[in-house]
């Protein structure tokens, strides 16, 4: 907790001394820049995390000064008033969370689309702004109004912007603590993964978004209270832009980055403003060199600086938790392909296929390269859209839902090419795939989910042949890629699937590799009794684990039977000799 | 009175589709986020300025404006946008910081104010019994012409797969043999000086000040989000309905409206349609 | 007479880690040098390494006794050093036909489209749209179509059926008879031992083994590969 509360009580006494220190004016100057930092640490937030850059968030700033002012000139009292406050953040946050939700659903990017899509939002909130004078005030803006419990602006009401500071900064510092800022930073890092281990990443996107416009939409609240007139300007483009660039230059990684960054460009631009006639050109400069030489913006510069005279201590684990046993209780069926057919454009890739596996035992699936085995693993986690046809797991009908809905039904995916999160360290990338299928709403705020070991995924990392347990603390960028394969089977198993769908799990692998992949592979089934799914090319693995071989060949099914049955029809031969490596 | 409003339409349609040229090869090809593209056209509209500031002749108007834009583009893709390839919401912020370093450095040397040029070509000429400005009908045919040209080139070119192959697999295009640091650099260069020819064209019919670029920006931003990126059919019919809603709104309500309406256009086409009206036929 | 391709005390790795040390080996024209070892020993940064995509710390590599160490990738393919990577290896956007001719090609790719059917009927599709097996075997195409005199292959037959694998080598072969020099790194060992004259084993970014395939008893590869 130390590592929360010495920050956060550290800047409550920088505030409350400003004030003491520099006179009434510069606490009210500085008061403002607090209020755009606020906005601007919600941005942070979402943007270092999640990836999505939101170019729009005077939206919620400016609408929510408008209605304050609204509010305020109505004179109510104070109850009302944050009754209504309330009310506000609660509209915007839903409004939030629909938009982006929508946009997101059944993409698995963050492209600048959406950024865009803000943009252009706060260009007609401010063009509204600016002509509907009735309501507005247009161009001149709304004034006119007392503060929030009429507190002096040069007075009280800093003490109302240290209050939100600090509550906003504790309460993100608490987050980044929690396992929710781990599924929140996956996203940015590999989306599809995070669908297949059960995750709907547009809703999670969705609520990251929501809680960024909330902060602002408080920001824009106090703006209005603090400044007492609300004019276009403050649901404008330029200051969502500004916005940004103050969470960029102090740092969007880092909870006090974005507040170090509004008051430094602040403060330097009203001290340069007037002596120094280049200090806009200056400021430009400054700002390009932040993006290209410190993408981490001032904050990480201060980290690293102070890293340098007291570094990260190790921590010590916390013991290991027994987790929760996994959802998915479906029991053990039958997946049933019936007349599938799939094309991409005008390239036909499953041309009816039908063929149903037993509840339980090792399936490989074999065929030509380009017979459709991949696209029908595809077609089984909803990452293909069937063009006909029909699969089933046991009497649920599962084709055409979304990916984020295989895990769910008791499906686990590994991929051909290894997919994990490239940029987290191996027990992180473990510790989502714990959370996957196992994790509630509640546990992903509890910090104890962070020690939830299964049986499973411990007797993989204590397996002395598995690479894995050495490289723990090791970011995944940098293993090769035979240790990825390991991790992303790791990651797959940990949530217990009882129907596991492996591609290729042996490409890349030596030959003891590959055994040990074997063996792994056949111990699970063995324990869960479930389906396994596995394609694979070398014969002599195909042998020594198959129940049941699926011939695929240009789309459709050629056989599906015994290993030496498969072995011994002609029309296999014809098209597919196997070998061994 | 009807052939006017045509004329205006062909007017704003083939000079946003000129704008939007550069903008449709640095963001759509080498996907830069290039906030500063508004900027590269008021640089060029500059260019009259300088030329005659200087007492230089007016036929030197274009050279001017080419090298100064080259110019500039090319210390600025080495400089800065050199190591935002790959990474598109950095280059927006580094291009949105340009873009102020540009507007400031214009100001500091030209004034804040306005600035104006007379067209090269002046007069009327009647076309289906309206009078209408020979310069505007020239650059109207002029850019149809280029158009042409470039569609032409474009077809036979390996140029515009190299720059794909690049931007999808940077490694590996080097592992072929292309030079993408000079490939990269070429293509941006090239942009921008559509964009500079683009700001020269329009000189003549509008007050020329350093804060012109934005609106350009932002409209070209649209034309591409509407036509989808990475075709010369697509930011052509961007462009037409871009320019189209906004004008003819603009001529028959108001340019209020004609401005939401493009708004409204664009996030409807982002939300439901993100490759673009040409995405279908991909 | 100096060799084709000469490795020469190589180390070098990603930004701050090397992973290579001291690596030398050399490749004569018109053979196969096969480089194995487990994974995360250092195959794919040599490979990398020699084609340029990385920059050595120190030492040196030499195409035909001219040293090559401190040119970026384009103009080490300028100089005749091709280069299939293990992932990514084609452009996904780009159709087949595009993969296959955007490079310099040294020969017509007719002679493989008798091998690699699929490839010729797929010719219009983009090329991310194939299976990961079909992406390799047409970056192998296009790999050996080029005019080069280095091959570099860094995995080629993951993901590749069996008959595939079986024409890679024919192809192999030939590329070498006709006097290339090849640099394969591979985990399928029937195929390395198939077509390898000589042999690179790594271990922890170290040469373990340096010698004639022929000098090579299988039981020695596999204990170099054992975990």
């Amino acid at each position: 907790m130390a590592s929360v509360l010495l920050p956060v009580s550290l800047l409550l006494a920088v505030l409350l001394l400003i004030p003491e220190l520099f006179g009434d004016f510069t606490a009210y100057q500085i008061g403002l820049y607090l209020i755009y930092g606020i906005a601007a640490q919600g941005i942070g937030f979402l943007w270092g995390k999640t990836g999505v850059l939101p170019l729009g968030q005077a939206l919620f700033f400016g609408v929510a000064a408008y209605i304050t002012a609204i509010t305020l000139r109505a004179e109510g009292g104070l109850v009302l008033d944050l009754a209504l406050a309330a009310g506000v953040l609660v509209i915007m946050a839903v409004f939030a969370f629909a938009l982006a939700a929508l946009i997101f659903r059944g993409r698995n990017e963050s492209g600048p689309y959406f950024s865009l899509i803000t943009l252009a939002l706060v260009m007609i909130a401010e063009q509204i702004a600016g002509t509907a004078t009735n309501l507005t005030g247009g161009f001149n803006g709304m004034s006119g109004f007392q503060s929030l419990g009429n507190l002096d602006p040069f007075g009280g009401f800093y003490y109302v912007i240290v209050t939100a500071t600090v509550a906003v900064s504790l309460l993100l510092f608490i987050l980044n603590r929690l396992p929710v800022n781990l599924i929140a930073r996956a996203v940015a890092n590999n989306e599809p993964r995070l669908q297949l281990l059960g995750f709907p990443t547009h809703a999670v996107k969705g609520a990251v978004f929501a809680f960024s416009a909330v902060i602002a939409a408080l920001a824009g609240g106090l703006f209005a209270s603090h400044q007492g007139i609300v004019t276009p300007t403050s649901t404008g483009f330029a200051l969502s832009a500004e916005m940004v660039i103050l969470a960029a230059v102090g740092g969007r990684f880092h909870v006090l980055g974005p507040l170090i960054g509004a008051v430094i460009v602040g403060w330097a631009s009203a001290e340069l403003r007037d002596s120094f006639p280049y200090w806009e050109l200056l400021m430009a400069v400054a700002f390009i060199l932040v993006v290209l030489k410190a993408p981490g913006g001032i904050a990480e510069l201060l980290e690293s600086a102070y890293r340098r005279f007291r570094p990260v201590g190790t921590t010590v684990p916390k013991p290991a938790i027994v987790a929760p046993k996994p959802r998915n209780g479906v029991a053990k069926s039958r997946l049933q392909f019936d007349d599938v057919k799939l094309s991409i454009g005008f390239v036909r890739i499953l041309n009816g296929v039908s063929f149903e596996t037993p509840a339980t035992g090792i399936v490989s699936v074999i065929g030509p390269n380009g017979a459709g085995k991949t696209s029908a693993l595809n077609t089984i986690t909803g990452n293909l859209r069937l063009t006909s046809g029909s699969i089933s797991l046991g009497d649920t009908r599962i084709d055409s839902r979304p990916p984020h809905m295989a895990l769910g039904v008791g499906i686990g995916r590994k991929l051909q090419v290894p997919s994990v999160f490239f940029s987290m360290s191996v027990s992180e990338n473990l510790s989502i795939a714990m959370m996957a299928n196992r994790a509630g709403l509640i546990d992903l705020f509890r910090p104890t989910t962070f020690q939830w070991r299964s049986k499973p995924l411990a007797d993989l990392l204590e397996h002395p042949s598995v690479p894995l347990q050495e490289e723990l603390v090791q970011p995944v960028e940098h293993l090769p890629q035979g240790h990825r394969q390991f991790l992303e089977y790791a990651m797959t198993i940990a949530a217990e699937p009882p129907v596991l769908l492996l591609d290729e799990p042996c490409a890349g692998l030596s030959p003891d590799e590959t055994g040990l992949m074997t063996d792994l592979v056949r111990d699970y089934q063995a324990d869960t009794g479930g389906l396994v799914i596995v394609i694979e090319h070398d014969m002599s693995i195909v042998e020594a684990i198959s129940d049941k071989v699926l011939v695929l060949h240009l789309g459709q099914v050629l056989a599906f039977d015994t290993f030496d049955k498969v072995r011994s029809n002609p029309d296999v031969q014809v098209v597919y000799a196997g070998g061994t490596k | 009175m009807t052939s006017v409003l045509i004329l205006n339409l062909a007017w704003q349609i083939s000079t946003l589709a000129l704008v939007a040229l550069g903008l449709a090869i640095v963001f759509g090809k080498l996907r830069i986020m290039n906030m500063a593209h508004g900027e590269f056209v008021m640089i060029g509209a500059y260019a009259p300025v300088i030329t005659s500031s200087l007492g230089l002749p007016g036929w030197l108007q274009l050279p001017v404006c080419l090298l100064t834009v080259a110019f500039v583009a090319f210390i600025l893709e080495r400089v800065v946008i050199r190591h935002l390839y790959g990474r598109m919401f950095d280059s927006l912020l580094a291009t949105w910081g340009i873009a102020i370093l540009l507007r400031e450095a214009v100001e500091l040397i030209f004034g804040r104010g306005y600035q104006s040029v007379s067209p090269p070509i002046s007069g009327t000429l009647s076309v289906l019994g309206s009078d209408y400005p020979a310069y505007r009908i020239a650059v109207i045919i002029g850019i149809i012409i280029g158009f042409a040209a470039l569609y032409w080139w474009n077809a036979r070119s390996k140029v515009a797969t190299r720059i794909k192959a690049m931007v999808g697999n940077p490694d590996l295009a080097e592992a072929i043999g292309i030079n993408t640091a000079r490939l990269s650099a070429g293509a941006f260069i090239f942009g921008c000086c559509t964009a500079g020819l683009a700001g020269l064209i329009l000189a003549p019919t509008i007050r020329i000040e350093p804060m012109m670029g934005l609106d350009y920006l932002i409209r070209s931003f649209f034309a591409l989000v509407v036509g989808g990126l990475g075709s010369l059919e697509g930011l052509g019919i961007g462009a037409g309905i871009i320019a189209g809603t906004q004008s003819f709104l603009g001529a028959v309500v108001s340019q209020t409206y004609g401005y939401l309406a493009v708004l409204t256009l664009s996030i409807l086409f982002l939300w439901l349609k993100p490759d673009g009206i040409r995405s279908s036929s991909r | 007479m100096t060799a084709l391709l000469e490795i020469d005390t190589l180390t070098g790795g990603y930004r701050d880690t090397n992973v290579l040390f001291d690596v030398s080996a050399h490749i004569e024209a018109g053979s196969v040098l096969g480089v194995f070892g487990r994974n995360g020993v250092g195959k794919t940064t040599l490979a990398r390494l020699v084609q340029g995509g990385l920059h050595p710390v120190h030492g040196d590599i030499r195409l035909n006794g001219r040293s090559v160490g401190d040119l970026p990738a384009h103009a080490r393919r300028g100089q005749g050093i091709g280069y299939m990577p293990q992932t990514s290896m084609v452009f996904d956007d780009l159709t087949v036909r595009e993969n296959l001719t955007l490079g310099n090609a040294r020969e017509e790719t007719e002679t493989y489209f008798d091998r690699f059917p699929r490839l010729a009927e797929r010719l219009d599709q983009p090329a991310g749209t194939m299976s990961g097996g079909e992406r390799k075997i047409l970056a192998f195409v296009r790999t050996m179509i080029e005019d080069t005199q280095v091959i570099i292959l860094d995995e080629p037959s993951e993901g590749v059926q069996p008959e595939n694998i079986d024409h890679m080598a024919e192809c192999l072969k030939e590329r070498a008879l006709a006097g290339a020099g090849i640099l394969l790194c591979e985990q399928n060992l029937s195929f390395l031992t198939g077509v390898s004259n000589w042999f690179l084993g790594l271990d922890a970014g170290r040469v373990v083994l340096n010698k004639l395939a022929s000098e090579v008893p299988a039981s020695e590869l596999r204990s170099i590969l054992s975990l």
